[in-house]
């Protein structure tokens, strides 16, 4: 049984979108949908944690959340109320999960659109990073951070990645006191000298959709930032590919009813790979769905071990690991790791099934088409097509291209990248002794014998 | 202002030369594009609305049960209800292989189903030429479900690991501690997601029930929103619903009251931790309460957005990492809340009294002209954001009619428009009562015994 044919956009995207590339390299699509009246913005420029020094990182993120806080022209309470006065949003943020870029994200009611484009513009070339609102960000981020140590999910994941990366790596995720010093040292001049070197229409690539004149807004935007420098190339340098370190570790955290758990490894898989549309299919069979996947079958539903359990590719310009989490309550943590790598096993060994993969392949094409219909949800699916170097035609192909995945591209290229064996495992909750206990025994550890059950499957 | 905002130009596009409506419902009332049928057979409320903006539609129902209508013993039982419908009904049965979850799945659909105080709600978003399967799928809950025992024991230790997982959410476990403190006679006292241990005892036969009292088509709302025919989807709907029965006996009502509040109540929580939280909460008024928008509108002024007036007096100040208001609206009477999480290093007094403080200020000044028509504004653009994408006004629209109907949310741009500064002094006077107000404080406890002092949880490497 092959996918039904679901009906067609009436216009290719190709043929909708308007598209517009400066002399100082920015580049800028349009498509109009006039259905309400609204306009989103999704966007990108190259200048995350990866360009930061290994030991700075935060340099980026901070960069980032600082453009908005002042410019040469107004403080950051007066940008804040020209916004929010009319409902309108605006967002630049430098996450951990893209080292590469950072994210712009903007909405208002397209009657405000035009001073939407203005603010926009403002902060990305004249931001004037005051010292005051520095202070207060560096007090608020330690707050935030420890915070964050109170959280299982945030302590798993840091643990993981520390494990699994070297200190270099942009993936590597420093402890709680390392990035509290960072914070706390960090000086103006090092965010100016960043913003100096890696800002710039090179790699500024901005997406509008909504209810606009396609021609106004991109007249609107070359005449806004045509004459920014073009600043550092698209350049990406590639970490140097690290290899699966099992092991396994325990964060205890007294009173939390609920634990993390994290099995990872890196899996280098690139989101313009060729690999990357069959990996993800077979993963989605495997782990994608609490409810529906492999994993969610057996550890969720079957044996109600977990409220959630996902499995998935972290994959931009840069591979970065191929993780599954879950949460349990601790007593039930072994178990739960026991089924889910008992799974994974025997996923590996047979693959996919001919239903699963015709199921998987319905369900991206249809999950594609649902989540095209908003104005934010259009302008997202391009800009992640045209930043990771798909172009827009992509978004066209996509159906097909999902179509002629076969069984065998999938699970060879799951094969490839994910060894079940060489997994690293974190538990971040409530294990071991009595409250502020220093010691536990992780009851996973690999002469337990988890690792190579093969018993049937119910 | 209203055909402004909540009758975008295509909605109605192709509906007045569509085929003839089926016999088997009957016209009701239309408003900002929203087309109310019912069904002559069972009472079933049917709301369309048509927005072609993508080839896509959302079709939820809404039924009005949620955890105000629990009781002693059986707390959470709507919840965990919810979760047992999508393990097996007569036409969609996981252990037939056809599990309502792998169905939709397999389509790319959007769907899942959640449970509130006042509601339980269903909902997928499908291509627009499969709008049949949920259809199918949701007529099939209504009546088939099989609610066996075997499905309920491992559900209950999965919706167990969602309860114990809002157990680490400082959030979570603050704002389930003001609801219990601020009502003592109302079922808003406990908990949707139920104590732990109903959750647990709660039998197979309790939970059946439970859905043979509330899940008939008279207790309930179908919506279907998006790219579609009017007399096609009246047809499916006919036909899918239409032979469902209405409830032999009458959907029972809640007619418990909490009296008025007499003195200010407080209550702490101690957990490890490094980061305490604050929140404050007022009794007010109900959702249909006139008094509701200027609440709303007096929600945004101080919560919303980097120059409201208490993430100015808290997070700009450094007093609080962020601050979070919810002015919540609920059938019967609820509250107006403040949460906090303090940066480390400060008082929570120093957070409270300057939450009390900005509220008194409000009370004996008023708020601006200005800040008024900045959150109208805010509010307004949200009723139109919502309308970008089917699965918000589905969303929006079920919360409206939980707690009102489905005209409340029409009718709520207008609502909001017409408040005036006045309006807020005069609310925020009403409900800021020290009487009526409950203070929850969320304090990190400091580690005994051997380990080393928090704020340093251990990590212990073992294996390879």
């Amino acid at each position: 049984m092959s996918a039904p044919p679901l009906p067609k956009r009436k216009v290719p995207f190709v043929e909708a979108i308007r598209e517009r590339t400066l002399a100082n390299g920015a580049r800028f699509l349009v498509l109009e949908n006039h259905f309400n009246p609204t306009v989103a913005i999704s966007g990108s420029l190259n200048a995350g944690g990866l360009y930061a020094p290994p030991d700075r990182r935060l340099i980026a993120s901070f960069t980032a959340g600082e453009l908005a806080k002042g410019t040469a022209r107004r403080t950051k309470l007066e940008i804040a109320e020209e916004l929010e006065s009319r409902g309108a949003s605006l967002s630049f943020s430098a996450g951990s999960g893209d080292p590469v870029g950072v994210d712009v994200g903007a909405a208002s009611l397209s009657r405000d659109v035009e001073i939407l484009l203005d603010v926009l513009a403002e902060v990305l070339l004249t931001p004037a990073f005051p010292e005051e609102e520095l202070e207060k960000e560096r007090m608020r981020l330690v707050g935030v951070v420890r915070e964050q140590q109170d959280q299982t999910s945030a302590r798993a994941f840091e643990a993981v990645s520390r494990k699994i990366y070297p200190p270099n790596h942009p993936f590597h995720r420093r402890t709680a006191e390392e990035r509290i010093a960072a914070i706390e040292s960090l000086r103006r001049d090092e965010l100016q000298r960043f913003y100096d070197e890696r800002y710039g229409a090179g790699t500024l690539l901005l997406v509008v959709v909504g209810d606009v004149e396609s021609g106004k807004i991109l007249d609107g935007l070359e005449r806004r930032l045509g004459g920014w420098r073009s600043g550092p190339p698209r350049e990406i340098p590639r970490p140097p590919a690290v290899a699966p370190a099992p092991g396994e570790e325990t964060v205890v955290m007294p009173d939390k009813a609920s634990a993390d758990v994290i099995l990872a490894q890196p899996a280098g898989l690139e989101r313009a790979s060729p690999d990357y549309l069959p990996c993800v299919l077979a993963n989605s069979a495997l782990g994608q769905s609490s409810l529906t996947s492999r994993l969610g079958v057996r550890v969720r539903d079957t044996e109600g071990l977990t409220y959630g359990i996902h499995s998935g590719f972290s994959a931009t310009h840069l591979g970065g690991p191929y993780a599954v989490s879950l949460t349990v309550k601790p007593e039930s943590r072994d178990a739960a790791v026991a089924a889910t790598l008992q799974e994974i096993q025997r996923f590996r060994k047979e693959g996919m099934t001919a239903k699963e993969l015709d199921d998987e392949k319905t369900s991206h094409v249809g999950r594609f088409k649902v989540d095209l219909a908003s104005n934010g949800g259009i302008a997202h699916a391009v800009d992640s097509a045209v930043y990771y170097g798909l172009g827009v035609a992509y978004l066209d192909e996509y159906p097909s291209l999902v179509e002629a995945v076969s069984k065998e591209d999938a699970d060879a290229c799951f094969a490839k990248r994910v060894d079940p064996d060489r997994f690293t495992i974190v538990s971040a909750g409530s294990f071991g002794g009595p409250e502020g206990s220093s010691v536990t025994e992780s009851a996973v550890s690999s002469e337990g014998g988890s690792h190579s059950q093969t018993s049937p499957v119910p | 202002m209203e055909s402004e905002v909540l009758n975008p130009r295509s909605t109605l596009e192709g509906t007045h030369n569509a085929p003839a409506v089926p016999e088997a419902f009957e016209f009701v009332r239309e408003k900002a594009g929203i087309r109310e049928w019912r069904l002559r057979s069972n009472g079933l409320q049917v709301l369309l609305l048509r927005n072609t903006v993508a080839p896509v539609a959302t079709f939820a129902v809404v039924y009005h049960v949620g955890s105000r209508n629990e009781a002693v013993g059986h707390t959470g039982a709507t919840h965990l209800l919810e979760h047992l419908m999508f393990k097996g009904t007569a036409e969609y049965d996981r252990e037939k292989g056809t599990a309502v979850a792998a169905v939709l799945e397999a389509l790319g659909a959007r769907f899942n189903a959640t449970t509130w105080f006042d509601r339980t709600n269903y909902y997928e978003t499908v291509p627009s030429d499969r709008i049949e399967v949920a259809l199918e799928i949701e007529a099939s809950r209504m009546r088939g479900a099989l609610l066996r025992d075997s499905d309920r024991v491992p559900e209950m230790t999965v919706v167990r690991n969602e309860y114990e997982r809002g157990e680490n959410s400082p959030f979570q476990v603050l704002y389930k501690e003001t609801f219990a403190t601020a009502f003592r006679e109302h079922p808003y006292h406990h908990p949707t997601i139920g104590w732990r241990t109903d959750i647990e005892g709660v039998s197979t036969d309790r939970l059946k029930e439970f859905y043979d009292v509330f899940y008939h088509p008279n207790n309930a709302t179908a919506m279907l929103i998006g790219d579609f025919e009017e007399a096609d989807a009246l047809a499916l709907l006919d036909r899918h619903f239409g032979s469902i029965p209405r409830s032999v006996r009458p959907i029972p009502e809640v007619y418990t009251v909490e009296p008025p509040q007499e003195g200010e109540r407080r209550f702490t929580v101690r957990r490890t931790g490094q980061v305490a939280w604050v929140a404050l909460s007022w009794r007010t008024a109900a959702a249909t309460d006139p008094d509701t928008p200027a609440l709303a509108v007096l929600g945004n002024v101080l919560g919303v957005g980097l120059t409201a007036r208490l993430h100015l007096a808290l997070v700009e100040e450094s007093l609080a990492l962020s601050v979070t208001v919810v002015p919540w609206q609920l059938r019967d009477p609820a509250l107006f809340s403040v949460f906090a999480p303090v940066r480390p290093g400060v008082e929570t007094d120093a957070v409270e009294s300057r939450v009390r403080s900005e509220i008194a200020r409000v009370v004996s000044e008023g708020v601006t002209d200005a800040e008024v028509e900045k959150a109208r504004t805010q509010i307004e653009a949200e009723v139109i954001f919502d309308r970008d994408s089917t699965d918000q006004v589905a969303a929006s629209l079920s919360e409206a009619i939980a707690v009102a109907d489905w005209g409340w949310y029409a009718d709520y741009p207008d609502l909001v428009a017409r408040v005036t500064a006045d309006d807020v002094r005069r609310v925020a006077a009403k409900y800021f009562r020290d009487d009526a107000l409950t203070v929850g404080l969320y304090l990190p406890k400091q580690v005994t015994g051997t380990g080393p002092a928090a704020p340093a949880p251990v990590s212990e490497v073992t294996g390879a």
